[in-house]
């Protein structure tokens, strides 16, 4: 019981140290932040259940006021604009990767995981931040997915297979630090 | 040890200064460094690490430069890494892959050697220390000390003319210790070590001892480190958890 | 662990958060009602009169917290000027700045302490869905207390990386780093155990 609760306070915790280690980028040169393929591996490595907790309990964090966004962003007023739905969609992206990496059993880990993290964090993930900016700009599916979507997916897709060689990574160190496939 | 390229490489530190949050953390440190065994003593927070750092670019200083062999190891990168290595304290923050093979091929791989070479250059690395059997170990299933082991492995692979050493015995047992400490008397390299550990430090050419960012004390360790000693069994008499960095 | 909390003093540092999060909610909801620009503008220059009130430093870390929304405005303006439909887009750029700066405006305002407090009582309620505010707190003082320590970790890796390569550190770093977690949090694990651990609920 102990350990779940610690585990996810220091997931969520590695979420945020992804922004914010010095000197770390995943694609040198452009300015992709880290943070969303923390989501995915909080999937992929914890499950759903504890993925999906760790990262609300992140966004917990970041709307109390601690700058543990990219670029030390944080507060109430990340959540204020048209793309939040992105926040409010990380929990679900991180179950939907977690679902995906526990239910299908293949050995094949970076595929597995990285069409989980692909799954989670661009599938599910768009699939409501699209909606919501929409929603909140009363715009039609052509602006939503421009705005929304088109910025986005290349750094995603990019984070989506790195998740699936770290996970692969994880796996091969350590076997058992896979709690998605305990 | 003899196939070891004789390596020993000069390391001129000059006018260094950085600071950080308003505090001096070094202080126009100019040192020239050219005996093959120097050792750096001082307290936590004294600027030791920092000046590591400083010294293999890893940092960069707010004046001054450092040169390896002529090569200035912050603007050239690329010289650097095959001019001066370090070790850090603990293996567990320092090796990144999860076998000895990867791990050891990473810096050769990256100083732009071809597939083969590397393979080559690791198996002789390996060979050397009679651990040919550690190829395809996991990093997971070695104790601490085999560890360090590894870690110093992949930086003499290198082929560095100059390694530094952050205090990378802490916590290890007397044997281990002992071991490690051995392997590294052998070496050719230019060895800058910084450890609280003194006997480890009596057989050195030059013992230079930092303090809040300067040089307190430069010259044989028979002349330093008995008055390091001294001055931190005065400060150990006083009240030691009052703040230090004031 | 620092927060966003300003520590130029204002009137609305002395407000309770409570209060300040329901108005906030209020004033979000209004201003996604509001469709005519001229509100919107009156609106927002309400919010940046709100922020000028403490005098002028405040105000100047407000417009800070608030520049990094800039892209997010390029983005809505080119596409609006595209499709040559400004108003549209400036309507929703002048609502975002607005609900955002309010926003940045509690934070702001509040201490981190006062704000955890008020999100353990708020959830109190959920007792019976299995959150329970004690272990909410302490799921945040661990967050806080371990935090410092991965990104040092990481930084102690990415400098390993750096001194091996000329390249970046990337993706690679993080497989070391996650393990560290991993094992960070058996040892913590064991503490909490070591100190009578987590009673399960008894109902």
């Amino acid at each position: 019981m102990e350990k779940n609760i610690v585990i996810i306070a220091l997931f969520a915790a590695l979420i945020a140290a992804l922004g914010l280690v010095p000197k770390f980028t995943l694609a040198s040169g452009i300015p992709i932040t880290a943070q969303s393929m923390g989501i995915m591996l909080c999937g992929t490595v914890l499950g759903s259940r504890r993925g999906a907790k760790a990262v609300l309990l992140f966004l917990l964090l970041v709307a109390i006021g601690l700058p543990l966004l990219a670029g030390g962003r944080g507060g109430l007023g990340v959540f204020g604009t048209p793309w939040a739905g992105f926040l409010f969609g990380f929990p679900f992206a991180a179950f939907a990767a977690g679902l995906i990496m526990e239910r299908w059993r293949s050995d094949n880990i970076p595929l597995v995981a990285g069409c989980a993290a692909a799954g989670g964090g661009i599938g599910a993930l768009y699939l409501i931040a699209v909606p919501y900016y929409m929603m909140a700009t009363s715009s039609g599916l052509d602006q939503a997915l421009f705005t929304a979507m088109l910025p986005f997916m290349p750094g995603d897709i990019l984070k989506a297979i790195l998740a699936g060689y770290i996970t692969a990574g994880l796996a091969k160190a350590r076997p058992d630090s896979l709690l998605s496939r305990a | 040890m003899g196939q070891l390229i004789s390596n020993n490489g000069r390391v001129s530190i000059q006018g260094v200064s950085l600071v950080k949050s308003g505090h001096a953390i070094l202080n126009e440190i100019t040192l020239d460094l050219s005996t093959p065994r120097i050792g750096f003593v001082g307290r936590n927070g004294s600027g030791k690490s920092t000046l590591a750092r400083v010294v293999c670019g890893l940092i960069k200083p707010d004046q001054g430069r450092v040169l390896v062999d002529d090569i200035d190891i912050f603007k050239n990168r690329r010289k650097a890494l095959s001019k001066i290595g370090i070790l850090f304290q603990n293996p567990d923050h320092q090796i990144i892959f999860p076998t000895v093979l990867e791990e050891m091929s990473f810096g050769l791989t990256q100083q732009g050697y071809s597939k083969d070479a590397v393979r080559q250059m690791v198996a002789e690395a390996l060979a050397q220390f009679g651990k040919a059997a550690w190829s395809n170990r996991s990093i997971s299933t070695l104790s601490q000390g085999q560890r360090h082991l590894v870690c110093l492995m992949s930086v003499l692979a290198m082929q560095p003319a100059v390694i530094v050493l952050d205090e990378p015995f802490t916590g290890l047992d007397r044997p281990i210790t002992r071991q490690l400490t051995q392997i590294l008397e052998d070496i050719d390299q230019t060895i800058l070590h910084i450890s609280h550990d003194l006997e480890a430090l009596c057989t050195y050419d030059r013992v230079i001892w930092l303090e809040r960012g300067t040089v307190q004390m430069d010259g044989a360790p028979q002349a330093v480190l008995p008055a390091y000693s001294a001055a931190m069994d005065a400060i150990g008499g006083q009240d030691v958890f009052a703040d230090i960095t004031g | 662990m620092f927060s966003l909390t300003s520590p130029v003093k204002s009137p609305y540092h002395n407000v309770p958060p409570g209060p300040k999060f329901f108005l906030l909610m209020v004033a979000s909801i209004t201003l996604f009602l509001i469709g005519n620009i001229y509100l919107q503008a009156a609106a927002l220059a309400f919010v940046l009169g709100l922020y000028l009130l403490p005098g002028g430093t405040f105000f100047k870390e407000g417009l800070r917290m608030l520049w990094p929304l800039w892209p997010f405005v390029g983005i809505v303006f080119l596409w609006h000027a595209f499709t040559h439909d400004i108003l549209p887009g400036l309507i929703i750029i002048l609502r975002m700045i607005s609900a955002v700066a309010l926003a940045n405006l509690v934070t702001m305002t509040s201490q981190l302490d006062e704000v955890i407090a008020l999100v353990t009582r708020v959830v109190t309620p959920f007792r019976r869905f299995g959150l329970r505010p004690q272990i909410l707190a302490l799921s945040i003082a661990m967050f806080i207390r371990f935090l410092p320590v991965l990104i040092e970790k990481g930084g102690l890796l990415v400098q390993s990386w750096r001194s091996r390569s000329t390249r970046p550190a990337g993706w690679r770093v993080v497989v070391p780093l996650a393990l560290l977690a991993l094992d960070d949090a058996d040892t913590v694990a064991e503490a909490l155990r070591a100190r009578g651990g987590i009673e399960p609920d008894k109902i």
